[in-house]
């Protein structure tokens, strides 16, 4: 079992083409710093995501920090016969269980509360892993990398429930929804996880495990 | 190496190296039977996928599917009646409803991901097919083949879908939903939409551009 690295070789992320990792091109000697291209496509090629567990990082706190005012600030206001009403996410959820509504309150529940936090906690989980270079499953950790990334866009239903309230009910102050910041807030934490699963390169997961057996063998 | 049932494979065609896009491992792939997918032994990945038709059958979706946006676009999905009066809602008066509201940021998202993604994705998915069909496909026009895979996740109309039935149940109780002639053809561009990303299979693609590049996977 060989991967591209050890083999000096480097995948295209878009076309998959294997190109060699070149020492030189036209006699000038190539350092970390020298941008390469796939010779089919022409996208920039790099054997790992450039700083990868730094940018992941970096959008996962601030993800955290907005996860916040994501929760605590109200999302939008129900004005019914003049009267306001703010609803924070948890909130929302609590009224649609209180009204009987308990699919609909599952589902955002699910869409809103439990995966942002399941995203979170396995984003900060996996880079917190490969720091300590950890052996523990690591096709168990792919694959729960590879969930994250695929349902994390779904927590964005909730953002699209309270844009189209807005547009539809707009009676002026007999009934009408207005957004509060606490949707905006909520918005940026799921774009900027999307961005932090974007940027995460799960091939670190692998590679503290490749080197630790290569040491043994030299041994 | 790791495929379904690969019995139908000729033993001379080519076998294809491919590291695994999500554990490195270099993989040796023998050409795939149709319907065939191979995944990565190590961690379960996919790795190549055989689909008849694929490049056909994914213009026919594409271009089904912005007959379907545009018609989407130009009536209202959803109105609300309520105290004699009729409130209407369209993809984009949905993201202008919240620039009115002063959420300027959230109207650019909601504008981003219900509708200009969406038209960028069934566009360029028609060019660039059309482009491969017609074997004119280069490494200039592949540029924008890339930035429609990088931006794949950020068209979000099925969710859109999922939170307009959301907003029905809601709003069921206190007033009247009257359905829009668009949210008919806007259940079937959510179809067409889900058909396009389960046929496209970009290595057709890009094995496209290979041939004409002369370089070998
Ligand atoms: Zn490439
Ligand atoms: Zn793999």
């Amino acid at each position: 079992m060989t991967t591209a690295l050890q083999a000096g070789l480097i995948s295209c992320h878009f076309c998959h083409t294997l190109s060699k990792l070149p020492e030189s091109i036209d006699g000038e000697i190539i350092n970390k710093n020298t941008e390469i291209y796939c010779p089919c496509c022409h996208s920039s090629l790099y054997s790992r995501i450039p700083n990868s567990l730094n940018r992941t990082w970096a959008l996962l706190l601030a993800a955290l920090i907005l996860y916040i005012p994501a929760n605590t600030l109200p999302v939008m206001t129900v004005i019914f016969w003049g009267e306001g009403q703010p609803d924070t996410i948890l909130s929302g959820v609590m009224h649609l269980f209180a009204e009987g509504m308990w699919p609909l309150a599952l589902l955002i529940f699910l869409a809103s509360i439990f995966i942002p936090i399941l995203k979170l906690l396995t984003l900060t989980g996996l880079l917190i892993s490969i720091h300590f270079r950890a052996h523990w499953r690591p096709k168990d950790r792919t694959i729960m990398y590879r969930i994250t990334e695929f349902i994390g866009r779904w927590s964005m239903v909730d953002i699209f429930v309270i844009a189209l309230l807005v547009a539809l009910v707009q009676f002026g102050n007999t009934a009408s929804v207005s957004p509060n910041l606490g949707a905006l807030s909520f918005a940026a934490v799921v774009i900027l996880t999307m961005f932090a699963a974007q940027t995460f390169d799960p091939r670190l997961i692998w590679d503290a495990i490749e080197e630790d057996s290569a040491k043994e063998t030299e041994k | 190496m790791a495929s379904n049932h690969s019995n139908n494979t000729s033993p001379h065609a080519q076998v294809s190296h491919i590291a695994c896009p999500d554990c490195d491992l270099i993989l040796s792939v023998p050409p795939l039977a149709v319907n065939e997918v191979a995944y990565c032994i190590r961690c379960d990945a996919t790795l190549l996928r055989n689909q008849k038709n694929s490049i056909d059958r994914t213009l026919a979706f594409a271009i089904t599917g912005l007959i379907l946006f545009v018609i989407s676009n130009l009536f209202p999905l959803l109105s609300l009646k309520a105290m004699g009066l009729t409130q209407e809602s369209s993809l984009l008066s949905t993201a202008l409803a919240l620039f009115e509201a002063d959420r300027p940021l959230l109207s650019l998202i909601i504008l981003l991901t219900t509708f200009i993604f969406p038209a960028i994705t069934l566009l360029g998915t028609i060019y660039i097919l059309i482009q491969v069909k017609t074997n004119r496909i280069n490494r200039y026009t592949a540029l924008l083949f890339r930035f429609l895979r990088r931006t794949d996740a950020w068209g979000m109309l099925e969710i859109f879908m999922l939170a307009i039935l959301v907003a029905l149940v809601k709003l069921g109780d206190v007033a009247d939903v009257i359905y829009g002639v668009s949210l008919y053809a806007f259940c079937l561009l959510i179809l067409s939409l889900s058909l396009l990303s389960y046929s496209l299979n970009p290595q057709d693609v890009w094995n496209s551009l290979r041939n004409k590049q002369g370089c070998s996977l």
